[in-house]
């Protein structure tokens, strides 16, 4: 599977993406240690980032083409996990059962993995088509090769992992030429269908207490109740806000994350441990790290051989996007809090390793952006 | 890029999605800008607010000693149960109501009251759930310290009376300020919280301020759970002063004997040094244990103790010999005479004045205790001849019985450094209320109050305060319990916080006392009336002591009347004295209800503190009673 590296692709390699996304990793391993110092999660992170880049390596130098190729096999592959999960196999954590064990494996969350193949069954199949505007049949096609595990999810339940699923979707159909009309349509039909979901939501009895509490927060900070389920935006915001310019410079023992204020602080919350600890200055900074790592990504994608390889460094990009926005935007307290990793930030294996196999495929596809 | 072949817009596809995430990283720094910029110091506040917590410290309350040291109250150590308030804001207290009633043995309705009280106060207050926490209670808290956060065990110095129900009115008792004080602006003004410890009743009350400490504090920072990281900051508090009180603990101790042996064991005794106004003694009877306010507040059978004090038709909380008013029946006549000489209705030369049995005003016969006819002064005293005091009265007029009552102050408080004291009813506070409904002052209310009956009723302190100037030429003192109050250091430097400026010690500002003015020949005459009364056969002849000269006066004051006076309405037995008569070191008095003839039951009691005093002296008396034997 490993090519023999060849001169050329060492001089190919997209240096300034990898670095790039390890100095995000060893910045976030940076403020894991900040939000827990008395825990180990941060050297876990360490090592995290180094099977991680094994994997990457692995990725990037195998030719993409043969991979998509293999696509159905790593989708059924993909299923089978998220099936395993809902069986005794799969491991409840926080009222979730998203979490796999396996033996010699270790525990491992399918749902962050899942999304590779994916992005592969749909390039796959979205790849071969050359030009016109899609089809409704191609549509339904797309849509039933997300719906499979997006639905096996749902059933855990994640809505948060489910969720980042769409943009991939989205991607997909939006750069195989879906009519703009129809962008338009789904945009409009989303401003309108969000809140009116929400409504005969909250009528039916369908969305729960805690969930419609979330929404409230968000809508009104102040008058929320602070130790109820307003608790994490409330908190996320004051730790956010008391990083000021540049930060606490420090003064760790009193962080709203050591103080135990801030909660999980080393996964979902990290972005707030970041600017509390390096403030506006370090946060601003990241958020133009992520900005030049896009784009690095989506000039990838515009050198690409093929349209499968295009689509598939496109998925990726707006489904990191996607997260990225989600994520901050509820350490932000103007979106509601959804269980949804910082990626390349967050602790945990399952999605550094997922996010460096992503970012392997763009390296693959750029290595061979030339047609032999 | 080849794919620009395909007629999709492909390029400009990929560009919005280039855009659009762009968008969405400028959002968040948008957001990010007025959360740390904008807002940044509003929410590094909030943040410091809720991690930092004061944990007050209490500060031990000064001690009151009597005037040779003896202590008479202290604090000593106790436990706490207390609920912080910053935590219980969040929670719905409903829930906990059942289990604090369970941990701690508390009635549920107790715990609905402190919860209630708690949750109007501002942040960073504690509030004491349960006082004199058990062992049991202590490791029911420590056990549930994550459950239940806001709970906390806290040492609590906590006031103690060694000495129970003696001095119990002159010492008062602490107790948590009530929520209708901590209405009024000047308790506000002052720093006052709810569940501060203040003065309720007696010098407790009056010295408040003094015996009160400056409370230190424990800055800290808590997590969110409110358990205490690390300590910022320790204030350490800053104890009361230490009051030495005038107060003879020895012969306090032989006034409460002498009234727990009375008939009736209601009375009162005091006791003064007459040249200063220093109260050497003041009993009051039946009495109250202070220790069942201080540890019972918080306990079922303390608070039904408590109900039975403030129920007792005997009235043992409060204090007779500020508070009773009693008519003073003979002893009345003591400041009469004083004025009728003043008045000049009588002289030195010429004190006689018919006795005759008694007299009748109008149809009404009032009578004496005897026949003693034309009685000089000095006999009148000894023998109480109440005959001679109605023709006195009758010549003084009811003009001259108020100008005596102004000038021995039966119009005002004696000053006694005790809160709530009464004031003297007399003639003249009578005369507006006698003048509306019978339009006017007839003889016989005159006749009546010269003898301290009707009209008459007079506080014990008044009583003793005006009739022991006689014996040191006129000077009349405001009686007080208060001697020294000691220095206490100061606490941090000048500047610092939580800084305490030292306290200084300062005795009692004695006021110049009032002059009844007298001539010697004038005083003479009334100490050697005086002295008859015990040592010249006369109605207090039952008392005498040999070597140690007593100087006083009998009172029986008619409760009922005649022919009613027996049981429940017995008259009430008075005695009043000085000692020794011509060179007065001690004056006392003694009110015993319902008991009858003075001489027999209120001069006894008497003597028993004059006997405690002459032992403290090494006066010797027993030994000449056994020689004479």
């Amino acid at each position: 599977m490993v090519a023999i590296i060849e001169k050329r692709d060492l001089r190919d390699f997209d240096w300034l993406t990898s670095l790039l996304a390890v100095s995000i990793v060893c910045f976030g391993v940076w403020q894991i240690y900040n939000a827990q110092p008395a825990e180990s999660y941060w050297s876990k992170q360490i090592i995290g980032l180094g099977i991680a880049l094994v994997a990457f390596i692995v990725v990037s130098l195998t030719d993409y083409r043969r991979i998509i190729d293999a696509a159905p096999f790593f989708y059924v592959v993909g299923l089978i996990l998220l099936l395993l999960v809902l069986t005794p196999l799969g491991v409840k954590v926080n009222g979730q059962q998203a979490w796999l064990k396996l033996p010699l494996i270790g525990q491992f969350q399918p749902s962050e993995f899942v999304k590779i193949p994916v992005v592969l069954m749909l390039a796959k199949y979205f790849g071969v088509r050359q030009s016109g505007t899609l089809r409704l049949k191609e549509i339904l096609i797309g849509c039933g090769i997300l719906a499979l595990p997006v639905g096996l999810i749902m059933l855990e339940p994640d809505a948060g992992q489910a969720m980042t699923y769409f943009p991939i979707l989205a991607v997909m159909l939006f750069l195989s030429a879906v009519k703009i009309r129809y962008v338009v349509l789904t945009i409009v039909a989303g401003l309108v269908m969000v809140p009116l979901a929400f409504w005969v939501g909250v009528q039916t009895g369908k969305i729960k207490q805690y969930q419609i509490e979330r929404v409230n927060v968000i809508l009104d900070p102040e008058s929320a109740d602070p130790r109820g389920f307003g608790y994490h935006t409330v908190q996320s915001m004051i730790t956010v806000g008391k990083g000021g310019l540049s930060g606490i410079k420090g003064d760790t023992e009193t962080s709203q994350s050591v103080l135990k204020f801030l909660p999980e602080p080393h996964t979902d919350f990290i972005f707030a441990v970041t600017a509390e600890n390096t403030g506006f200055i370090g946060c601003v900074s990241l958020l133009l790290a992520y900005a030049l790592l896009l784009s690095r990504l989506v000039a990838g994608a515009r050198q690409a051989s093929d349209r499968a390889g295009m689509l598939v460094i496109m998925a990726i990009t707006g489904e990191l996007a996607f997260q990225i926005f989600i994520n901050v935007g509820m350490v932000l307290g103007f979106l509601p809090v959804i269980g949804v990793p910082l990626p390349l930030m967050s602790a945990g294996l399952s999605a550094v390793l997922a996010t460096f196999i992503a970012i392997g495929f763009v390296i693959s596809v750029k290595l061979r952006r030339f047609v032999n | 890029m080849k794919l620009n072949d395909y007629t999709q817009n492909l390029s400009l596809r990929i560009g919005s999605i280039h855009v659009i995430a762009f968008i969405l990283l400028s959002i968040l720094g948008v957001r990010l800008y007025y959360l740390q910029i904008v807002k940044g110091e509003y929410y590094s506040e909030k943040a410091e607010n809720q991690r930092i917590r004061m944990i007050p410290i209490p500060a031990p309350r000064g001690a009151i000693f009597d005037r040779n040291g003896k202590i008479l109250v202290d604090s000593r150590p106790t436990y706490n149960v207390t609920l912080s308030n910053e935590p219980i804001k969040k929670i719905n207290v409903n829930d906990r109501i059942d289990e604090y009633a369970e941990g701690l043995n508390l009635e549920p309705q107790f715990v609905v009251e402190r919860l209630n009280l708690i949750k109007k106060q501002p942040e960073f207050e504690m509030m004491v759930l349960k006082e004199n926490a058990t062992i049991q209670d202590i490791s029911w808290v420590e056990s549930h310290y994550l459950e239940y956060p806001e709970l906390r065990v806290e040492l609590q110095p906590q006031r103690f009376y060694p000495h129970g129900p003696i001095l119990a009115h002159v010492l008062g008792y602490v107790g948590e300020i009530s929520p209708k004080q901590l209405e009024k602006p000047e308790i506000i003004e002052k720093g006052f919280r709810p569940g501060d410890i203040v003065g309720k009743g007696g010098l407790e009350q009056y010295y408040d301020e003094y015996l009160r400490g400056k409370p230190g504090y424990r800055k800290v920072i808590v997590d969110s759970r409110g358990r205490v990281q690390s300590e910022i900051e320790v204030v350490p508090p800053q104890a009361g002063q230490d009051l030495i009180s005038t107060i003879d603990l020895d012969l306090q101790i032989a006034a409460e004997e002498k009234l727990s042996a009375s008939v009736t064991k209601r009375g009162t005794i005091i006791a003064t040094d007459p040249n200063s106004g220093e109260i050497l003694v003041m009993a009051s009877q039946p009495s109250y244990d202070p220790n069942v306010f201080i540890q019972g507040s918080s306990n079922p059978e303390g608070r039904k103790q408590i109900a039975a004090y403030w129920q007792d038709e005997s009235r043992p909380l409060y204090n007779r010999a500020i508070q009773g008013r009693y008519p003073p029946g003979s002893t009345w006549k003591i400041p009469e005479s004083m004025a009728a000489l003043q008045q000049g209705v009588i002289t030195v030369k010429d004190s006689n004045v018919v006795c005759g049995g008694g007299i009748t005003i109008g149809s009404k016969f009032t009578r004496c205790m005897g026949s003693h006819g034309s009685p000089p002064l000095s006999y009148a005293i000894t023998k109480s001849c109440d005959g001679y005091y109605y023709r006195l009265a009758l010549k003084m007029k009811i003009e001259g019985l108020i100008e005596m009552i102004e000038m021995f102050d039966f119009d005002k408080r004696t000053g006694v450094d005790l809160p709530n004291e009464k004031v003297t009813q007399t003639p003249k506070s009578w005369m507006p209320y006698i003048l509306k409904t019978e339009g006017k002052w007839s003889d016989i209310r005159t006749v009546y109050a010269s003898i301290g009956q009707d009209t008459v009723v007079a506080t014990p302190i008044s009583m003793l305060r005006a009739v022991a100037s006689i014996g040191v030429k006129g000077k009349m003192y405001v009686p007080h319990f208060l001697k020294e109050f000691k220095p206490v250091g100061p606490i941090g430097e000048p500047g610092g916080s939580g800084y305490a400026p030292e306290r200084i010690g300062f005795g009692f500002q004695r006021p110049e006392p009032k002059i009844i003015p007298m001539t010697a020949d004038q005083e003479d005459l009334m100490v050697k009336g005086m002295w008859g009364v015990v040592n010249g056969g006369g109605t207090g002849a039952g008392i005498r002591i040999p070597n140690f000269e007593i100087a006083g006066k009998t009172g029986t004051a008619q409760v009922a009347e005649l022919g009613k006076d027996v049981g429940a309405n017995k008259d009430h037995a008075w005695f009043v004295s000085f000692a020794p008569a011509f060179k007065p070191e001690i004056a006392v008095i003694a009110l015993i209800e319902n008991v009858g003839f003075g001489g027999s039951h209120a001069a006894p009691a008497a003597k028993g503190v004059y006997e405690a005093y002459m032992l403290k002296k090494g006066i010797p008396h027993e030994i000449q009673e056994i020689a004479k034997k």
